[in-house]
């Protein structure tokens, strides 16, 4: 008997597009925005304090603010009683923190550089993953976290190719289509770049794992985030073709589940864009 | 100088070869080291621990392909773990020999020249993180079993207000599903004007606080459930905080208790508010000062012959018609009180004395139409006094007491009156409050002094005895009479006291003149005894004072009115007898005004009676009829009498024709103290021995 240790490798298309300069470009980003950086890499330390936190928070302005913003969001149902930001670290706890220090870190926050309805989408994908985390044994406050930075990837991608991505944008309609393209033209698709960037910056295995298993409809890694996508199309995107819900939640999930969810994720979407954004 | 000395940059080769000899045969560090070759990237190095992780040959592993040990790794991606100038960390799945699948966080660090890579491996689903995890699902899992399971509802929060649990208990408290609550979700069960306290507590719970709050909880069926919600603070490191919140439901407590206040507050018959609450009632809305305030006193006129007649069923049906009526006829906002027995106070606001009036014409138009009552018609009617607030009321407390003298007022002059407490009427009570004041103190300081009066035998004209007379001299209002301040102290409740300071005095005195003058003494002293004091303490409280002044029991005549005996004739001759078995005499004071019954009269345990001093008064003018009726009376039932009021030397006569066994009068002795009265008997009394 042979064994072969090298199975032959399927070859592979070269990629038009060099994605390791995106990459290196967030660490050009970081140096721009140093505060966001340090909070990135601090956040997930399990010797952080809330109190530590917000001392690092406070000489960013404009992320504080927004941490604020978010904490008395109602989202959050505090209704304006967070008046310090260390209680507001508390109340949207060191993940939202940490992730909303990457949104900075990242741009995403510039509109005007993003796909269009980039922050649309990501919020309903945020709020319905936080929404339907419980049902697949998640906390949710990762999956909010998760679905905020789902879409890193592709705005980094359209950072560096506007064209070229919103032409993929404009040709596929399908979520796996896009991917699909999205790896002919970089060699990488986006939720991967996100898995990558998100990895590179040390956040939790439940950050990741289950953007490298969207695609998969067999794995369950990937159904919360795979049932959200399908979700926040149905919510912003006009005459979306939709995907029956049990078969993208690994049968987790029946149509007459999703209504109630549809309804929670619609009333907060806008108030998180905002504290999002600082607008 | 043979050291060497390393600088950042220049490690000593003998170092580096330590280090690398360490690294090669090391078996918990998995370490490769990848070179690219031409377009590809193939492991150029391995150690030991890589052969021991991955399973392949060194020879193998050394001519592999990187992305042959990465297959999830797809076609773009190798440049982002190989980098040129920076190192990459990644999770991936790592392919090992035998085909299985291996998550692993892969580390690469570039050398100088971005062509060679050190590789760094690390299982991360090794046995120890797997266990710690195993553990702490194990107790995540055991948690919120325990929870689930509980009995008390309770909360987990995730972030904020955010729930990420909420067990079978808390689902059934609020009629709501698990699923609805979770998130922000069961903020609508919180009733809105609970909210804003429910988060201020939440918010000291996440700042680490352990804290509690009443809210009340709306159920989906719209009831409403008072709850105590204890939240307690919850750290998850490297997360943040959260809270654990449990939930008392106390309104089934509350609503106890709420009967238990009202129970305390209202009269159990009427359901009307009691005196306590309407003396809150009435402090609460009294302004010193301001006016405005009225108060109705009503008081039943013939509730007792309802009662004794009809019985106490019926006597509660009336009351029970009365408060309906009451409540029916006064204006909303007014407050109805039962004050007690057959008394109503009815409290108004914003009314002047008209029509306060007009609304106790009301009243008691509303409460004469006739109701049926054990079969009779009935009409009750009520004597109402009516107070309305001046500026002179300086406490809440004076505007009942006003009504309640008025009341008094309309009853004394005649039933089913209304009488408004006019300024005159008020000063009097005043002044009769200052006097019941003082009186008190008098009886405390033993202010109320005796005089004595003797008592002569008719027969030989000598004293054989002494009254007892009560008197107070007043320190600025001189003598006041005993016809003043008897019934005052009866009035107020101070006749127990005046009652045992006359009785224990006059022993005192006695025990005295048994000191100072021997046989010459006074035998006898009678004490007067006020209807009030006629219960089952009288005999202990006379046999106390006996004692106390070491005195023989027929030392002592307790005289007691003809009209006191008929209040109650049967607790009367108990007490009578009590007195009689005691030892002491008994005499009937005033007799022939009240209207004795002679069969009864028959049956009393008492050795005299006294002949009013009217009756007395009435032989001057021919008219002996009375006082010899008395007297033939009490001869033919073995009593003897004491003829009261002896003015004149005829009357004595007379009255010891007419058979009186002792006289009594201004003419024959006035009273006279203590001290005099030893003098007096000195001279007197040896006549009599």
């Amino acid at each position: 008997m042979t064994v072969t240790p090298f199975p032959d490798l399927s070859p592979v298309a070269a990629p038009s597009f060099d994605v390791e300069k995106i990459l290196a470009s967030i660490d050009t980003m970081a140096a721009q925005r140093p505060v966001a950086a340090q909070l990135v890499s601090v956040a997930n330390s399990e010797d952080t304090s809330a109190k530590e936190l917000s001392r690092i928070l406070a000489s960013d302005v404009a992320l504080a603010s927004r941490v604020m913003k978010l904490a008395n969001s109602a989202y959050f149902g505090m209704r304006g009683r967070v008046t310090s930001l260390q209680f507001a670290v508390t109340v949207v706890g060191f993940t939202t923190v940490r992730t909303m220090a990457t949104v900075a870190l990242t741009d995403l926050d510039d509109e005007s550089r993003l796909p269009e309805d980039f922050w649309d989408f990501t919020t309903h994908l945020a709020l319905a993953a936080a929404t339907l985390a419980p049902r697949f044994g998640q906390r949710p406050q990762d999956a909010l976290c998760l679905g905020l930075l789902a879409q890193l990837g592709a705005a980094l991608l359209f950072h560096n190719d506007s064209e070229g991505y919103a032409e993929i944008a404009a040709t596929e309609p399908t979520f796996a289509g896009r991917r699909a393209a999205e790896t002919r033209r970089y060699g990488i698709n986006s939720l991967r770049l996100t898995a990558v960037a998100l990895e590179q910056w040390g956040f939790p295995d439940p950050m990741t794992v289950p953007l490298k298993h969207v695609d998969d409809y067999r794995a369950a890694d990937g159904a919360l985030l795979r049932s959200c996508f399908e979700l926040a199309a149905r919510l912003t995107t006009e005459d979306y073709e939709t995907v029956p819900i049990v078969r993208v939640s690994c049968g987790q999930l029946r149509e007459e589940d999703v209504v109630p969810v549809l309804d929670v994720v619609r009333a907060d979407a806008e108030e998180l864009r905002r504290a999002m954004l600082g607008d | 100088m043979t050291a060497v000395t390393a600088s950042d940059d220049h490690v000593p080769p003998e170092i580096v070869s330590s280090i690398f000899y360490s690294a090669a045969v090391s078996d918990s560090l998995a370490l490769l080291v990848a070179e690219t070759s031409g377009r590809t990237q193939r492991f150029t190095w391995a150690n030991e621990g890589a052969v021991q992780l991955l399973g392949y040959g060194p020879a193998d592993l050394c001519a592999m392909p990187v992305e042959q040990l990465f297959p999830t790794l797809g076609g773009g991606e190798l440049k982002l773990l190989l980098r040129r100038e920076r190192s990459a960390r990644r999770t991936l799945q790592v392919r090992t020999a035998s085909g299985a699948l291996l998550d692993a966080g892969i580390l690469t660090t570039p050398s100088p020249g971005g062509r060679r890579w050190t590789v760094m491996l690390r299982a991360t689903a090794n046995e120890q993180e797997r266990a710690l995890r195993a553990t702490a699902d194990a107790h995540e899992r055991r948690f919120s079993a325990l929870t689930e399971r509980s009995p008390v509802p309770t909360l987990l929060s995730e972030q904020g207000m955010r729930l990420a649990h909420v067990n079978d208990a808390f689902c059934s408290l609020v009629g709501r599903g698990a699923e609805e609550m979770l998130g922000t979700g069961w903020i609508s069960t919180l009733h809105a004007d609970d909210l804003d306290a429910v988060i201020e507590q939440v918010s000291a719970a996440l700042g680490g606080g352990e804290v509690e709050v009443q809210a009340r909880l709306i159920r989906d069926d719209g009831t409403v459930r008072t709850t105590v919600i204890r939240f307690a603070h919850l750290f998850t490191p490297g997360v943040g905080a959260g809270f654990v919140a449990t939930i008392e439901d106390i309104t089934d407590r509350l609503a106890f208790e709420a009967r238990l206040a009202h129970q305390a507050n209202h009269d159990p018959l009427t359901e009307l508010p009691n005196r306590t609450l309407l003396a809150q009632y009435v402090a609460e809305r009294f302004r010193p000062g301001a006016g405005g305030l009225a108060c109705l006193f009503l008081d039943l006129d013939n509730f007792k012959v309802v009662n004794d007649s009809l019985g106490h069923t019926s006597g509660d049906e009336l009351l029970i018609e009365v408060a309906d009526r009451l409540r029916a006829t006064v204006r909303p906002g007014d407050l109805v009180a039962r004050f007690g027995g057959d008394e109503f106070v009815v409290v108004c606001e914003h009314v002047g004395e008209d029509d306060a009036v007009a609304l106790a014409e009301r009243i008691i138009a509303a409460l004469a139409r006739p109701m049926r009552l054990g079969g009779v018609d009935v009409r009750p009617h009520a004597s109402v006094g009516v107070t309305v607030q001046t500026a002179e009321h300086v406490a809440p407390e004076e505007l009942i007491r006003d009504c309640d003298i008025a009341m008094y007022q309309a009853k004394s002059g005649g039933k089913g009156r209304i009488t408004v407490l006019d300024q005159q009427a008020r000063a009097e009570a005043r002044n009769k409050l200052r006097l019941v004041t003082e009186l008190r103190d008098a009886i405390d300081s033993r202010d109320i002094t005796l005089l004595y009066q003797p008592i002569f035998s008719t027969a030989s004209r000598t004293p054989v005895a002494v009254e007892a007379l009560a008197r107070w001299d007043h320190p600025e209002r001189g003598p006041i009479s005993p016809a003043v301040f008897v019934p005052l102290a009866e009035e107020s409740g101070l006749i127990g006291g005046l009652g045992l300071l006359v009785l224990d005095e006059t022993c005192r005195q006695l025990a005295e003149w048994d000191r100072l003058t021997g046989v010459a003494a006074p035998p006898r002293a009678n004490v007067n005894v006020s209807a009030l004091q006629l219960d089952g303490n009288l005999p202990d409280q006379v046999a106390a004072a006996l004692q106390r002044h070491q005195l023989h029991p027929s030392r002592i005549s307790i005289e007691i009115t003809e009209s006191a005996l008929m209040k109650d004739p049967a607790s009367a001759q108990r007490v009578l007898q009590q007195l009689r078995d005691l030892g002491v005499e008994l005499a009937i004071d005033d007799f022939g005004t009240g209207y004795s019954s002679l069969a009864y009269l028959r049956h009393l345990p008492v050795d005299c009676l006294k002949v009013d001093r009217s009756f007395v008064a009435e032989l001057s003018a021919g008219h002996g009829e009375i006082a010899s009726a008395v007297i033939a009376l009490a001869r033919s039932l073995n009593l003897c009498t004491v003829a009261e009021g002896v003015e004149t030397a005829e009357q004595a006569d007379e009255l010891g024709r007419l058979g009186a066994t002792y006289l009594q009068g201004f003419t024959l002795a006035e009273p006279m103290t203590g001290g005099h009265a030893a003098a007096w008997f000195a001279i007197h009394g040896e006549t009599a021995q």
